[in-house]
């Protein structure tokens, strides 16, 4: 008998899924932690990735393929970061409630993105023609998607319309009052200097008013030539930069090179919910964020 | 344990990918495997994707047809110079083919220094990910893989120098794009290495039956176990490989034992 519930206990945590709720497939694990604020138990989320991988590229897994064929919407950042793979994964899952329209949702369309191409140049290295994609590391731009999303749940299940609205407005809130103690913490960042790995920190330096002086990527996704880097440590030392910024996901090695050679500490930052263990939700990301940065800024 | 990705919709095109590859690697691994050259097939890849970065580098534009035409030139040009040099230095071939792949794969680095978008094709020549084939993919490959085989039967008795290097040059350029390095290299040598020691057709019904195996058991498993396929079918290739082995070796040795009683049982 005893076995009995046990059993049942297993089936109803992994094996019945509420045939009542959305069924949402979120590109990366900050949208699929927005979702969860706005829609609590009214849906089912998966994430196709973690904070551990690079987001530009992921491996083909069956079950990734049946995550989306069965999801009712597709929340991913769009602006081209998920070009390598999101749309072989839609054509492949052959669903069409998400190929286009309601149920497919990319935050870029909901927000402007920062350091948009006048043109297009291959020159420039693996430029994003529609923008620097990295935006969740903004909170007013996570609100801003926040908006547009709860408003994209209400449209694909009107039922639960005023749920997601009541969500939303208890999690602007909550965010807002968050964005507050995070800025008044932060303020002794304003102005310093910062080093990046990849050119994705961007709205992080906007938000908080870091400058940043150099890239150890000068085009993105092509490796630094020795002159670069002769270069960057001399920048890094004489601009006072106070620390290297790199994702969770990022190799460490260029980054500790130059830690070593300028003495300025190398940051791993979680960049995404799950990037460490205090991220666990959108509110743990930037906490984590904002205490690893002033650790070193001393 | 997964069992939402066990469905034939998902994984029924990587299987026909997979069939197909199998199809012209499988006689064609018996060869590389003869003339000690495995790895052919890396040198070939890479050279195919220096020929697309360097179409790239002359403007070629990054979607159509004109990339799979310029790896397919570049494969070729590549497996005329093996030719050349598999006759002008034949005890050499081997460490030759690594020297070829060495250059192509940096090769490719110095001339990404300015073309970066070069680099996702690079990565897709040489990963490739065979749970995205689609059924555009298949038509091609398979038109391409049945002119292969059928040349491959025609001049079955004079597959050697250029005729040899250029079907797989071919061959190699098509598969790769389709389901990646490691698995190419996989289905060329694990099937014709599990049947060494068996001789004519029979040998080469085994390296099939043992390719096919490899490559359903390794789909299934990947999608129960939530594995990347590709890498996964290249695990249960090698396991179907050696139970091939196994088998083969214990027939053959019921054979030898006792050749009355099997001669009566027949």
């Amino acid at each position: 008998m005893n076995k009995l519930a046990i059993f049942a206990t297993i089936l109803l945590a992994f094996g019945v899924r509420n045939a009542q709720a959305l069924n949402v497939f979120a590109c990366e694990p900050e949208w699929g932690s927005l979702v969860h604020e706005l829609a609590g138990d009214a849906a089912t989320v998966d994430a196709g990735t973690t904070a551990l991988q690079d987001v530009h590229v992921i491996e083909a897994k069956p079950s990734l393929i049946a995550k989306v064929r069965r999801a009712d919407l597709v929340v991913c950042s769009g602006a081209d970061l998920e070009i390598g793979w999101l749309p072989q994964l839609i054509r492949q899952a052959g669903n069409p409630k998400v190929a286009s329209g309601a149920g497919y949702f990319m935050a870029s369309d909901q927000i402007t993105t920062l350091e948009k191409p006048s043109k297009l140049d291959r020159s420039e290295g693996d430029i994003h023609p529609q923008g620097n994609p990295h935006f969740q590391m903004d909170p007013y731009r996570v609100l801003a998607v926040a908006k547009a999303l709860a408003a994209r749940l209400g449209e694909l299940d009107p039922g639960k319309a005023a749920t997601y609205q009541q969500h939303l407005a208890d999690f602007t809130t909550r965010w807002q009052t968050a964005i507050k103690g995070w800025e008044a913490k932060a303020a002794p960042l304003k102005g310093r200097k910062v080093v990046v790995h990849h050119m994705s920190w961007i709205y992080l330096e906007n938000w908080l008013g870091m400058e940043q002086i150099g890239a150890l990527e000068p085009k993105p996704g092509v490796p630094p030539t020795s002159a670069h880097l002769a270069s960057l440590i001399d920048v890094t030392k004489n601009a006072h930069a106070f620390a290297i910024l790199r994702a969770a996901y990022q190799d460490p090695k260029p980054g500790d090179w130059l830690s070593e050679h300028t003495g300025v500490p190398a940051v791993t930052l979680p960049f995404t919910v799950g990037g460490d263990d205090q991220s666990k939700d959108l509110f743990g990301l930037f906490d984590s964020t904002i205490d690893k940065l002033l650790a070193v800024a001393k | 344990m997964n069992w939402d990705g066990l469905d034939i919709g998902i994984l029924g095109p990587a299987c026909i990918a997979g069939l197909l590859v199998l199809s012209t690697h499988v006689p064609l691994g018996q060869q590389v495997l003869a003339r000690g050259i495995i790895f052919i097939d890396l040198a070939i890849a890479q050279v195919a994707a220096l020929g697309v970065i360097l179409a790239q580098a002359l403007g070629v534009d990054e979607h159509g047809y004109g990339v799979e035409i310029a790896a397919a030139i570049a494969a070729l040009a590549g497996g005329a110079l093996l030719t050349w040099t598999d006759r002008k230095w034949p005890d050499y071939q081997e460490p030759l083919i690594g020297t070829l792949f060495v250059l192509a794969a940096t090769g490719s680095l110095l001339l990404l220094a300015n073309n970066p978008h070069g680099g996702e094709h690079l990565k897709d020549l040489l990963v490739g990910q065979i749970l995205w084939v689609s059924a555009s993919q298949l038509v091609p490959v398979a038109v391409l893989s049945a002119l292969l085989l059928g040349a491959m039967w025609v001049w079955r008795t004079r597959l050697s120098g250029i005729l040899f290097y250029g079907l797989f040059a071919l061959a190699i350029t098509a598969s790769v794009q389709l389901v990646g390095v490691y698995l190419v290299f996989a289905s060329l040598i694990i099937p014709a290495l599990a049947t060494t020691g068996v001789e004519g057709k029979r040998r080469l019904v085994y390296a099939y039956a043992t390719g096919i195996a490899g490559y359903v058991t390794g789909l299934v498993l990947s999608a129960v176990l939530d594995l990347p396929s590709g890498a996964m079918i290249v695990w249960t290739l090698a396991g179907c490989g050696i139970i091939a082995r196994l088998l083969i070796a214990s027939a053959s040795r019921s054979r030898a034992e006792t050749p009355a009683s099997a001669a009566r049982a027949r």
